[in-house]
C-alpha cells in the first residue's frame, strides 16, 4: 500500500469503487478545489483589441449567458478533476477523464469565432478519439488481473498490468488533456474569458500528474 | 531549428488529429506484436449460461426477494448485493413463468446483474456517466439555441 | 506460451483498430473525421468484450453512451464551425402525416410500450415515439420544458446512487428511482435529438 504515492489517509468505499486519499492525491485534490472556486468567484476579462497603425480600440463583447454558460462547464471541469485525481478504480478513472475532456471542449466551443470554433472541433475530435485507447487500456488490465481497483493492484496480490495496457492508458490521457499543444496556439486565447481558459490548462495538467502515479503502481 | 518546425506543425490544429491517430495506430501495432497476453482466469462477476432458464441467458439465480451471492470486488461494501439481481417485475415474473422466449428483452426491466454491477456495487460509473451526456447535452442545447 | 482464445479475439480487434485509425490518418475532411471516429469506437469496446463476463456488459454501457454523448455535442459544433445551423429544416411534409390521427396513435403506442418495458431499452422506444410525434407535426415550443426533465431525471439517478451507497436496505426505492431515471433519460433525451432540427424559434 505505501506505493500509492504515500499511505491513504482515508478511504472512502462506493461499493466495488474506493476513493482514496494519499498524501499525493490530496494534494492534486486541493489544487483543483482552489482553481474551481477561483473560476467560480472572480470576474471574467474583457478583451480590448487595438487595430495596429490606427487609433481603433474596441472591446470585445461577451454576452452573460456565454459567459455563465462558460462558468458551468469550468466548474464542472474542476469537479472531473477532482474526480480523477482521488478515484482508486481504473475505469471510473478513464471516465472521469473522457468528462474532463468533453468539458474542454465545452469550455472553448461557446465562444463565437470561427477560429476558436474550428479548434474546439479538432481538440473534440482528438478527445473522441481518446477514449478508444482509454477504455482498452482498463479492458485490457480487467481481463489480464481480474480486477479494475488500483488498490487491489497497488498490493501485488495479482499479476501486474502489461506494458501495453499501461501504454494505451498514457495515451488515452495525452489525447484528452490535449490542452499543452494549445499554449502555443494564438486561436485558443482569442477566446476572451481568461479564468476559464485556465482551467484547460490546469485540468490536464492534474491528469497527467494522476496518470502518473497510476501506471507506476498497476 | 528542430524544434521549431515541430511547433510549427503542431500549431496547425488540423494536424493534431493524424498525429494523434498515427500514435494510436503505432501503439496498437506495439500491442499486437506483444501478443499474447495471458487471460487471469479468476475473474469478477464471470457469466454463468443456463441454457434451460426460461429467462436464458440472463438467468438471476433465484426466485425474487432472495439474496444470491455475487463474486464482487469487496463484498462487505455492498451488503444486499444480491437483491437486485434476483429481482423482476411482475411483469417479467408473469411473463418468465409462462414463456421461455423472454431472452434478452429481460435487460430492458428493473433489476438483474446489470443493474446489479450499474447501480449497486459500480454505481460511482453510472454516475459520471450521465454526467458525461448531461454535459454533452448542455453543450449541444446551448449552441443549438444561440442565435447563428 | 499458448495462444488463448483472448489473444485471438485481441489481435483481431486490434488489427481493426490499426485500419480505423490509418483511415482516421489519412481522412481530411472534417466530416469524413466525424463518421470515422464513430467507426474507430468499436475496437474498445471490443476489447471491453473480450473480457467476457457479466462485468463487460455493464462497462460496455457508459463506453457507447460516452461515445455517442460525444458525437452529439461535436455535430453541432460542426454545425455551427460550418455556419450551416441556420438552414431550415421543416418537418415530414406529407399531408396526411401532418393531419391525420395516425401519428399520434403510433407515438402513444411506441410510448406505452417504451414504459412497460422501462430501463435504457425502454427509454430508446419512447423517445423514438415523441421524436416521432415531433418529426410529424413540427412542434418545438417545449425544448425548456424537456430540458428541465432532463435535469430532474439526472438527480434521480444520482439521489438513487447515494440510497444504494448510504443506506443499502433500501434497495429496492433506489433501483426502481434508477429504473424511472433511466427511462426518463433516454425518453427526454432522444426527443431534444428529434427537435434539433433547424432553428428553434419557428
Amino acid at each position: 500500500m505505501s506505493s500509492l504515492g504515500g499511505a491513504p489517509w482515508y478511504i472512502l468505499e462506493f461499493g466495488d469503487e474506493l476513493v482514496y486519499f494519499t498524501p499525493y492525491t490530496t494534494t492534486l485534490l486541493i489544487l483543483a478545489l482552489v482553481f474551481t472556486v477561483l473560476a467560480l468567484v472572480s470576474r471574467p476579462e474583457r478583451q480590448v483589441e487595438a487595430l495596429f497603425g490606427t487609433d481603433a480600440i474596441y472591446a470585445k463583447d461577451t454576452t452573460v449567458d456565454q459567459m455563465r454558460f462558460r462558468r458551468f462547464m469550468a466548474i464542472a471541469c474542476g469537479c472531473a478533476s477532482m474526480g480523477a485525481v482521488v478515484t482508486g478504480d481504473l475505469f471510473n478513472f478513464t471516465l472521469f477523464v473522457a468528462l474532463v475532456g468533453i468539458t474542454n471542449v465545452g469550455i472553448v466551443a461557446a465562444v463565437k469565432n470561427r477560429h476558436v470554433q474550428n479548434a474546439a472541433f479538432q481538440y473534440g475530435l482528438v478527445a473522441l478519439t481518446a477514449t478508444v485507447p482509454l477504455f482498452a487500456g482498463a479492458g485490457i488490465v480487467a481481463a489480464t488481473t481480474g480486477t479494475l481497483s488500483i488498490v487491489a493492484l497497488a498490493s501485488g496480490t495479482v499479476p501486474q498490468a502489461p506494458f501495453f495496457a499501461r501504454a494505451l492508458l498514457c495515451l488515452g490521457v495525452v489525447g484528452e488533456g490535449m490542452a499543452p499543444f494549445y499554449a502555443a496556439k494564438a486561436e485558443m486565447f482569442r477566446a476572451p474569458g481568461a479564468p476559464y481558459v485556465i482551467m484547460c490548462s490546469l485540468s490536464s495538467l492534474l491528469i497527467f500528474l494522476r496518470v502518473a502515479e497510476v501506471v507506476m503502481v498497476i | 531549428m528542430i524544434i521549431r518546425r515541430i511547433s510549427d506543425v503542431l500549431s496547425n490544429y488540423e494536424n493534431i488529429l493524424p498525429l494523434f491517430a498515427g500514435g494510436c495506430a503505432i501503439v496498437f501495432l506495439i500491442g499486437v506484436l506483444l501478443l499474447p497476453l495471458p487471460y487471469y482466469d479468476d475473474q469478477l462477476y464471470p457469466k454463468t449460461i443456463d441454457r434451460n432458464s426460461s429467462l436464458d441467458p440472463y438467468d438471476r439465480g433465484g426466485p425474487p426477494f432472495t439474496q444470491v451471492v455475487i463474486k464482487s470486488q469487496y463484498p462487505e461494501n455492498s451488503p444486499t448485493a444480491g437483491y437486485v439481481t434476483t429481482y423482476l417485475t411482475p411483469f417479467s415474473w408473469f411473463l418468465a413463468n409462462t414463456t421461455h422466449h423472454l431472452g434478452t428483452t429481460i435487460v430492458a426491466h428493473p433489476g438483474g446483474i446489470i443493474d446489479e454491477i450499474l447501480y449497486n456495487t459500480r454505481g460511482l460509473d453510472t454516475v459520471v456517466e450521465p454526467t458525461i451526456l448531461f454535459i454533452a447535452f448542455a453543450i449541444a442545447s446551448f449552441l443549438f439555441r444561440r442565435e447563428p | 506460451m499458448i495462444w488463448q482464445e483472448y489473444s485471438v479475439g485481441l489481435l483481431v480487434v486490434l488489427a481493426c483498430g490499426i485500419v480505423a485509425f490509418v483511415a482516421l490518418l489519412l481522412e481530411w475532411d472534417d466530416l469524413h473525421r466525424l463518421l470515422l471516429i464513430d467507426l474507430v469506437e468499436i475496437p474498445s469496446l471490443g476489447v471491453i468484450a473480450l473480457l467476457g463476463t457479466d462485468l463487460a456488459e455493464a462497462l460496455i454501457l457508459p463506453g457507447l453512451v460516452v461515445g455517442i454523448a460525444e458525437l452529439l455535442a461535436l455535430s453541432q459544433i460542426y454545425l455551427h464551425k460550418e455556419g450551416i445551423a441556420d438552414r431550415k429544416v421543416s418537418g415530414l411534409n406529407i399531408e396526411v402525416i401532418s393531419k391525420a390521427d395516425a401519428p399520434v396513435i403510433i407515438s402513444v403506442i411506441l410510448i406505452v410500450y417504451g414504459i412497460v418495458l422501462s430501463g435504457f431499452t425502454g427509454g430508446g422506444i419512447a423517445g423514438l415515439g415523441i421524436v416521432f410525434f415531433f418529426m410529424a407535426r413540427g412542434a418545438k415550443e417545449h425544448f425548456s420544458l424537456l430540458e428541465m426533465a432532463s435535469g430532474v431525471s439526472w438527480a434521480l439517478w444520482i439521489a438513487a446512487f447515494f440510497v444504494f451507497m448510504v443506506l443499502p436496505q433500501y434497495w429496492f426505492l433506489a433501483l426502481m428511482g434508477a429504473a424511472i431515471g433511466i427511462l426518463l433519460k433516454v425518453t427526454v433525451k432522444m426527443a431534444l435529438v428529434g427537435m434539433m432540427w433547424g432553428r428553434p424559434d419557428e
